[in-house]
């Protein structure tokens, strides 16, 4: 059922959750960059930029602790994160692409090896979406099967409407029990039209024809013509809502130290570097061919989803202009 | 009587509330071998410094500073030949160089310079390495603890940040 | 100051000029290849492309979106580009200045390039919106300080003269400006600043000076520096980065253009370019010299803080 939240009250209502200690994060700007973060107060959330980076981390962090030792003397102590300690998450202002990707992410995080970790956090975590309405020539939700005002993997979704405030839909237990414990702050839908939704300008991919192609090109001279450029940072895959790779460090002195979990990327030469000093992805398009493959057939043989919801990030973000969007597109005509 | 006798072999030592850690990197052809003419003459120097010995200053990669401070270090003394003596010819002429510049680095991002201190130390002045350590070990310790690194080093990460009482809670159980 | 419009009305001149020497040298088999910039899908963008063959010199383009130091297609760690033969190579003043660093480092040689050289007024500072019109605001801080509008030594550089622009110096004021704060001060903007940092390596992958085969930052035995992307491995790695960088940095500013994060890693750079000026006249230019100021040295040199 429709309600709808003015501005006011939902900075109330995000408020009152901080002083519940829920933890809150929305999109603000730290330093000057837009990022999804913990907040003190409403106040400082953003809506008219999309973040940097995208909102996974909220499940899924840059890095994190997963296991500490100390040792005096013969004595060594090991000591497990608690992930039942993770706080109550409400992550507000979630755009459709960064929400829609955070359920494909629940496919590989809970399958032969339940990551408690993302799962918990997961548990944890009521996701309000908010209607696109701003779109630039690098979005390209439209064309992975998405939209600007898709609800995909949001429990509330907000909707701007003109004369400010927004409607509000719930899709979810979580969302119908956000709502129900602050009724007095969502009230009853008013006949304001919904603010102009953001209009990407790609058009939809023939995703069974990508991966069709992909099936059959594993070798092909045209992964060289289109990844050369790549210099191999890791820049895509960390802005990506949707790359999920980690790698598993001890770092710590002998006395003491942390076993850590930090995002990963396949663009790196060192992601496939065996300790023999072999590494099978030993040129740059071999890795950014990893990067098609994940996204559009690999992740689609294994959990029937595509590893894309074409936020765009990845092109604005590369440093020597790779278009992923451009690169499927073509691939699609082949 | 043997109380006076103690105090003249063993002087007195002050009690301070603070004893700062202080890393030298050293060169075994120069300082090594002051520091070791200090020794076996017996003279006192405190005991806050702890030797690391390289075979030239050429040898002391600015990043060993780096380490040392995010290790715990309070103070980093670096010392070798004095220009002219290298053993290796001229191993101290291009640390001078790099030294010059990663001091002003580090003063950029905003490491406090009085606890960084180098210094020419040949195998004959065990005297001036007992006075480099002494005033460097006095100075950090008017200067109290270097917390910058160790409170980088605690710090958590934004999203996984220690951002509720309860969590806190549970990594300090650790 | 307002914001004022660059000029950049010599480009499509320069463009064709380019397509036109590139086609050449492709044709009478003087290289085997040639790097330059072209059209990419978003509007107004570019991005780097490497052409083997006469008749694909005219995808070649100069823009103020032509952002990308190409010099780094040329370096050990990039092994991608074909190497047999000359190859051609589009520059600007500050990307030659790297390539001439990089010869003086032995990583290439003249007689292997054909240097393209182009007459520039500036480029954006960033390209994430690469539609933007050139102006004093979004032209990159680089081109603010630019004493390389037209490169020196090229094998052909077309006949455009590119606009100066007066502008404000962004790199200098700002380098004054934290000079001029406490250690205390200065640590907590720095603090800020690295917190941010994802360990993307953007900032090293760009670099035509990180080509060693195996970054120091990539090594656990041992680990000089944390990997993990937290305050202190941060803050580390670009101090790391900033020395080793030092007397060598061209002055390209790719790092803090690709910087995801928008960290201004530049100003460390430019910081250690000023105390080597300072301290031992050193510069980057158009003259290739043997030794950089930090694998030389003088007997005279200052050693005030020395004891």
């Amino acid at each position: 059922m429709q309600k709808y939240i003015s501005q006011q009250n939902l900075n109330t209502l995000l408020d009152t959750l901080i002083k519940q200690g829920t933890r809150v994060v929305v999109p603000h700007l730290n330093a000057g960059t837009p990022l999804y973060e913990p907040l003190q107060s409403a106040a400082e959330m953003i809506t008219d930029q999309l973040p940097r980076r995208s909102a996974k981390e909220a499940f899924f962090p840059v890095c994190e602790d997963i296991m500490s030792y100390t040792k005096e003397g013969q004595q060594v102590s090991v000591a497990d994160i608690d992930p039942s300690r993770f706080p109550e998450t409400v992550l507000v202002g979630v755009r459709p692409c960064d929400a829609a990707a955070i359920p494909v992410l629940d496919a590989v995080f809970s399958w032969d090896y339940k990551d408690e970790f993302f799962l918990e956090r997961r548990r944890k975590t009521t996701i309000i979406g908010l209607a696109c309405t701003q779109a630039d020539d690098a979005c390209f939700c439209s064309a992975v099967g998405l939209s600007p005002a898709d609800t995909k993997g949001s429990d509330l979704f907000l909707t701007p409407l003109e004369g400010g405030g927004y409607a509000c839909d719930s899709y979810s237990e979580k969302g119908e029990a956000l709502i129900a414990s602050h009724q007095g702050l969502f009230t009853e839908p008013n006949n304001a039209t919904a603010l102009p939704l953001a209009r990407p300008q790609t058009e939809a991919f023939d995703l069974k024809r990508v991966k069709a192609w992909l099936d059959e090109h594993f070798e092909d001279p045209s992964w060289d013509s289109i990844a050369t450029r790549c210099v191999g940072c890791g820049a895509c895959a960390f802005v990506c809502p949707a790359c999920h790779c980690f790698d598993i460090v001890d770092e710590g002195t002998e006395k003491s130290g942390k076993r850590r979990k930090n995002w990963d990327a396949c663009g790196f030469w060192k992601f496939t570097h065996h300790a023999s000093g072999h590494n099978p992805r030993d040129q740059q398009p071999k890795r950014y061919r990893n990067r098609i493959m994940h996204k559009f057939k690999y992740y689609d043989d294994k959990f029937g989803q595509t590893l894309c919801s074409g936020c765009g990030r990845c092109i604005r973000i590369c440093p020597v202009g790779i278009d992923i969007a451009q690169i499927v597109e073509e691939i699609s005509k082949k | 009587m043997v109380e006076i006798v103690g105090s003249t072999m063993h002087p007195e030592k002050q009690k301070h509330s603070f004893e700062p850690k202080i890393i030298a990197f050293v060169c075994t052809w120069c300082t090594y071998a002051g520091a070791d003419l200090a020794g076996t003459s017996r003279m006192q120097y405190p005991a806050n410094v702890r030797v690391l010995k390289f075979p030239c200053t050429g040898r002391i990669d600015p990043v060993f500073i780096l380490k040392a401070f995010q290790q715990g270090a309070d103070g980093v003394l670096v010392s070798g030949c004095h220009p002219g003596d290298c053993h290796y010819i001229a191993g101290n002429f291009h640390a001078r160089r790099r030294f010059a510049v990663f001091r002003k680095l580090l003063e950029f991002v905003g490491v406090d310079l009085d606890r960084l201190q180098f210094s020419w130390v040949s195998a004959a002045e065990g005297g001036k390495w007992v006075e480099m350590v002494s005033d460097l070990t006095e100075r950090v310790r008017a200067m109290g603890p270097m917390t910058e690194f160790k409170e980088l080093a605690l710090e958590e990460q934004w999203s996984g940040a220690i951002d509720t009482p309860e969590l806190k809670e549970a990594y300090n159980s650790i | 100051m307002s914001n004022q419009p660059i000029d950049t009305s010599i480009y499509s001149a320069i463009s064709t000029a380019i397509q036109t020497e590139a086609k050449r040298i492709l044709a009478e088999e003087q290289v085997s290849a040639v790097i330059g910039y072209t059209t990419a899908r978003r509007q107004g963008s570019a991005q780097p492309i490497v052409i083997t063959a006469a008749n694909d010199a005219a995808k070649l383009i100069f823009s103020p979106a032509c952002v990308n130091n190409l010099a780094v297609y040329l370096t050990k760690a990039k092994k991608e580009i074909p190497k047999q033969g000359r190859i051609g190579i589009v520059v600007k003043g500050c990307d030659l200045k790297a390539l001439v660093g990089l010869m003086g480092e032995s990583q290439l040689r003249r007689e292997d390039l054909y240097l393209i050289g182009v007459p520039c007024a500036g480029v954006l500072g960033s390209t994430v919106q690469p539609a933007t019109a050139l102006t004093s605001d979004s032209i990159a801080p680089k081109c603010s300080e630019c004493d390389a509008r037209l490169p020196q030594g090229c094998d052909f550089v077309p006949s455009q003269t590119p606009a100066t622009p007066e502008l404000e110096h962004k790199y200098a004021a700002e380098i004054a400006r934290l000079e001029a704060l406490t250690p205390h001060e200065r640590w907590a903007y720095w603090k800020e600043q690295f917190s941010k940092c994802i360990k993307c390596y953007a900032c090293r992958q760009v670099c035509p000076f990180c080509f060693c085969e195996q970054c120091l930052c990539d090594r656990n035995k041992p680990q000089m520096v944390e990997t993990t992307p937290r305050p202190a491995g941060n803050t580390a790695w670009h101090i790391v980065r900033a020395m080793h960088l030092a007397g060598r940095c061209a002055g390209c500013a790719e790092c803090e253009r690709v910087c995801p994060m928008d960290i201004p890693l530049n100003l460390l750079n430019r910081k250690m370019a000023k105390e080597l000026k300072e301290l031992y006249a050193y510069e980057a230019g158009f003259e290739v010299q043997d030794k950089g100021p930090l694998t030389s040295y003088e007997e005279k040199d200052d050693q005030s803080f020395i004891k």
